[in-house]
């Protein structure tokens, strides 16, 4: 029995693995082929001529800083804005309390094509103009959910009694949450500001109700399949990954003691 | 501690404090999410004014409803189907994953929960552009489908379609299951990372055999993980418009798809809206049953 | 004429542009000066204080529609930055005409000017927008060569007097197949229903390209739309869509397919073609003898544009029979300019192309090409709903 439960934990193991990275070993792949014509999504030849020239697509290029602004921008406002409200939520037993909880957890029950209509119907009744501007109050929104509900959870797992004793041994209450809580909360911090980039740095979909003018990453990828896909598409996301991975292997040491809980 | 003055200051001052920290987020929240989405009521029930002009007018056009319904109810019954079956398809997958990460990953676990993790930072547009290129007539999927003589049981299970793999069904599927396969895998991950080996060490002391240490302890303990995992996949999946985009064909449409269309093409912001709503209340229902067993605050998320 | 540069080296740029491209940059050279890329590169800082520029001019028109910069060729846009001084926004940002549609109409309904100078959309869309009171008249009286407008499109349907647009580029809806894999010829809107492609075959998401040439394969009138004389073709069109024939409902991504070998036929755009066919020589295209549908992109002044004056200088220079010519060379389309046929015969890199009765169409091919008529916004919305219900729903 054990041996063929372990069979099966083994084959859906690698069933998983397969399905997720099958796409991602195509695209570093493809990042090394020689297309004919504008497309790459034909195998011809291996060349590294792609590589040696990684920002040749300038629009490609500036899609990408596009993206890595509106994501770094959207993440910090997401775990400010999140950081402060898990922050209240967490520590105090708030009439309401329940009731705000549930409005954080609401967007994450829409589908993103729901958020995205309400979104360019109140930018529209309100006559802002599509841009850089509603692009960052759409992502910080969503983004705000999934930062402060994981921060919240790590701060239920924290002790309010280290600070209601650091500010009984006279540490004002802002010193006490600087130096006991913030430092405490600095992996959660991390952890939210993370996902929140990602989202932000993934997301189509609302971003193609309310960019406007602007073209970020995804934008200009669902664009390019419209009219040539450059091998650069690949190798620009080839590169991102490499540095993930490289975040992750460092990042991977420190959180290893959650293994062995 | 009750004694001190101070701690009675800081006390008072408690009161309005948390609610200084909640307003920014409150203000975002009520703002961008609460008003916009109530307003799509009103929109629902509206009838445009002109065809090109943006301006409605509330009419209580409930009608506008039961259109949207009766043309696109295929499409929103397909969407959800898509989205159970990848689901489900995922979750057979995700389960043993998540076990084997949690119960066998030993000091990889972190390094193995990452590498689940990896694929969802590259962008899902470059996800679903390498899809079409393995599924491709002329891709190396169907071209080990075909060599191993399998096209026409493909065929006949439904899963090619007149021996073609892009834009079909399946297609759609295995990209929605691909992509929602890292928010099923987390939660249970989390939840079991929550079952204390005791437990399980304690069963086998019982002599509780593998299969009931399984069913006795690491599945009803798992349970929470499982429900935030099949709302954080249910939920995505349904209201995807990539996949159908990209992997799909026309017969493969989802209710995202349609949205868009009638918003940005018809320019029938009543209908998108009715249709928006339909979709909400939907997953909404999705939800109370999540609710009842779990409160929707303790999602496990990565 | 072809210099070391260009030669015929077979290295693909990185844009992937074909090497045909970057030897007729050459081909109009002969009476031009190519100014060197460093002094268009400069034109970034001057364009904005020389003379009569009046600031950045902004365009949004389609991707791949003009000769790009090429390896020691400046494409057109640099080349008018570098002939004129005025700096240019060229925006390749309209991948779906509709959706654009969407994004303007905010700004323009409440009369508000947006950010472009110029627009190049589809001449139904143009008639629309004209309908609408949301384009300024061109400034024609400062574009001397707009008197190169060939014949048959001046006082056209969608803007009679020609006051509001000025063609940039027009072209044929028809059948682009791959020989190899339907292995035959085809020879009729026919030929996308057969069986033996079944699942192999696409058509456009542009209304009135799809339907046109349906309807001209059932041998109705497309100069004058009727929703009665319609039905027939939009039934077999759902019917197709049920059953699995048409696999997809495409914009320009049919040529992914078509080069990748997913797609067998599909209804395509001339132009299109013709550059896809020098990377894939199995291609075709087809105009049926039932008809293919013409269309015209045009340029279009939004209400309240800044830069007028950059506009008329723009105009100006792209109906130049010179720069014409090669944009035309480039993307493969109809020119509107009158004079173009004679330049790109004259050089025997293009000479081939002024023989291509897809951009210089003969007579018998002019028979052919029939101008899908105005429809009324009614009409339209009528139109739109049955035609989205069959490729969405």
């Amino acid at each position: 029995m054990n041996r063929i439960g372990g069979w099966l934990l083994g084959l859906a193991s690698v069933l998983a693995f397969a399905l997720l990275y099958a796409p991602i070993v195509v695209m570093v792949l493809f990042s090394f082929n020689a297309p004919r014509g504008r497309f790459n999504l034909v195998w011809q030849g291996f060349t590294l001529a792609n590589w040696r020239q990684p920002l040749a697509d300038a629009a490609l290029t500036q899609a990408f800083l596009a993206s890595l602004a509106l994501a770094l921008a959207a993440a910090v406002l997401a775990v400010l804005l999140g950081g402060l409200m898990a922050l209240a939520l967490g520590r105090v037993r708030l009439r309401g309390g329940r009731a705000i909880a549930l409005l954080l957890a609401l967007p994450l029950t829409n589908p993103e094509i729901v958020l995205a209509t309400a979104l360019l119907n109140l930018f529209v009744d309100l006559n802002l103009p599509r841009g850089p501007l509603t692009l960052l109050l759409s992502h910080s929104l969503f983004c705000l959910s999934y930062a402060a509900l994981t921060l919240k959870a790590r701060l239920a797992g924290f002790d309010p009694s280290l600070e209601l004793a650091a500010q009984d041994l006279g540490a004002p209450p802002l010193a006490a949450f600087r130096r006991v809580t913030l430092p405490l909360l600095a992996p959660g911090l991390l952890a939210a500001g993370l996902l929140s980039f990602s989202l932000s740095f993934d997301d189509y979909v609302i971003s193609s109700f309310t960019a406007g003018e602007t073209v970020t990453l995804p934008l200009y990828l669902a664009g390019a399949f419209q009219r040539e896909i450059s091998p650069q598409i690949q190798v620009l996301s080839t590169l991102v990954l490499l540095v993930s991975g490289v975040l992750l292997i460092l990042a991977t040491p420190r959180s290893s003691g959650s293994g062995r809980r | 501690m009750l004694a001190s003055p101070k701690a009675e200051g800081h006390r008072r001052a408690r009161r309005w404090w948390p609610w200084a920290l909640l307003a920014p987020g409150l203000v975002w929240l009520i703002g961008l999410y609460l008003l916009p989405l109530l307003a799509l009521v009103p929109l629902s029930l509206s009838e445009p004014v002109s065809r090109f002009g943006l301006d409605t007018v509330f009419r209580w056009r409930l009608a506008n409803y039961g259109e949207v319904l009766g043309a696109y109810g295929p499409v929103l019954l397909r969407s959800f189907g898509f989205a159970l079956v990848s689901t489900g398809l995922g979750l057979l997958l995700a389960y043993p994953l998540a076990y084997g990460i949690r119960f066998r990953g030993g000091r990889w676990q972190p390094l193995l929960i990452g590498l689940v993790v990896l694929p969802s930072l590259t962008s899902y547009l470059v996800r679903a552009i390498g899809w079409t290129s393995l599924l491709g007539d002329n891709g190396p999927v169907l071209g080990l489908i075909t060599a191993l003589g399998l096209t026409d049981l493909g065929n006949g299970l439904g899963l090619l379609r007149d021996g073609r793999l892009l834009n079909t069904p399946t297609a759609v599927v295995l990209g929605l299951t691909s992509n929602q396969l890292p928010f099923l895998v987390l939660p249970l991950v989390v939840a079991m990372q929550r079952i204390d080996r005791r437990l399980l060490e304690a069963a086998a002391d019982l002599h509780a055999g593998g299969l009931r240490r399984f069913r006795l302890v690491v599945w009803p303990l798992s349970r929470p993980g499982l429900a935030s995992a099949l709302l954080l996949s249910l939920i995505p999946a349904a209201g995807d418009v990539v996949n159908p985009l990209f992997l799909g064909g026309p017969n493969e449409r989802m209710v995202g798809n349609t949205i868009e269309n009638l918003l940005l093409v018809q320019l029938q912001a009543p209908r998108a809206a009715a249709l928006a709503l339909v979709l909400m209340a939907l997953i909404s229902l999705a939800v109370v049953l999540q609710l009842r067993t779990g409160g929707l605050d303790d999602l496990a998320l990565p | 004429m072809i210099s070391p540069i260009h030669g015929s080296s077979p290295r693909i740029s990185p844009r992937g542009r074909r090497r045909f491209l970057r030897q007729l940059g050459l081909a109009a050279a002969g009476t031009l000066v190519t100014p060197p890329l460093l002094q268009s590169c400069r034109g970034g800082g001057g364009g904005a204080d020389a003379p009569g520029a009046g600031g950045e001019l902004v365009i949004s028109t389609f991707p791949l529609y003009i000769d790009g910069d090429e390896p020691g060729a400046p494409g057109s846009v640099a080349r008018f930055r570098a002939d004129t001084g005025i700096q240019v926004r060229y925006l390749e940002d309209i991948n779906d005409m509709r959706q654009f549609f969407a994004r303007i109409q905010p700004d323009l309904a409440a009369g508000r000017p947006i950010s472009q100078d110029l627009l190049v959309l589809t001449s139904w869309l143009a008639e629309r927008l004209i309908g609408l009171g949301w384009l300024d008249p061109l400034p024609l009286a400062e574009v001397p060569n707009a008197r190169n407008l060939i014949p048959s499109l001046r006082d056209p349907s969608w803007d009679p007097q020609g006051r509001y647009s000025l063609p940039w580029q027009s072209g044929i809806a028809g059948i682009a197949y791959n020989i190899k894999a339907t292995g035959r010829e085809l020879t009729g809107v026919d030929d996308l229903f057969d069986p033996a492609l079944k699942g192999r075959v696409s058509a456009l998401l542009e209304m009135r390209d799809t339907m046109g040439l349906l309807m001209l394969g059932d041998g109705k009138d497309i100069s004058q739309p009727s929703w009665d004389a319609a039905q027939p073709s939009f039934d077999r069109l759902e019917k197709a869509r049920r059953d699995g024939q048409i696999r997809r409902f495409t914009g320009n991504d049919y040529q992914n397919d078509l080069l990748a070998g997913n797609l067998a036929a599909c209804i395509g755009w001339s132009g299109d073609v013709a550059q896809l066919s020098l990377d894939d020589p199995d291609l075709r295209f087809l105009v049926p003898e039932s008809g293919g549908v013409l269309w015209a992109d045009v340029m279009l002044m939004p209400k309240g544009a800044r830069h007028q004056e950059a506009v008329a200088r723009w105009l100006n220079w792209v109906y130049d029979p010179v720069e014409a010519a090669r944009i035309a060379a480039a993307v493969q389309y109809i020119s509107p300019v009158e004079g173009v046929q004679e330049i790109l015969a004259q050089d025997p890199a293009t000479a081939e192309l002024a023989r291509s009765p897809l951009m210089f169409p003969d007579a018998g091919m002019q028979s052919r090409l029939k101008v899908f008529g105005p429809l009324s916004e009614t009409e339209e919305a009528r139109w739109e709903e049955r035609f989205a219900r069959i490729t969405e729903g």
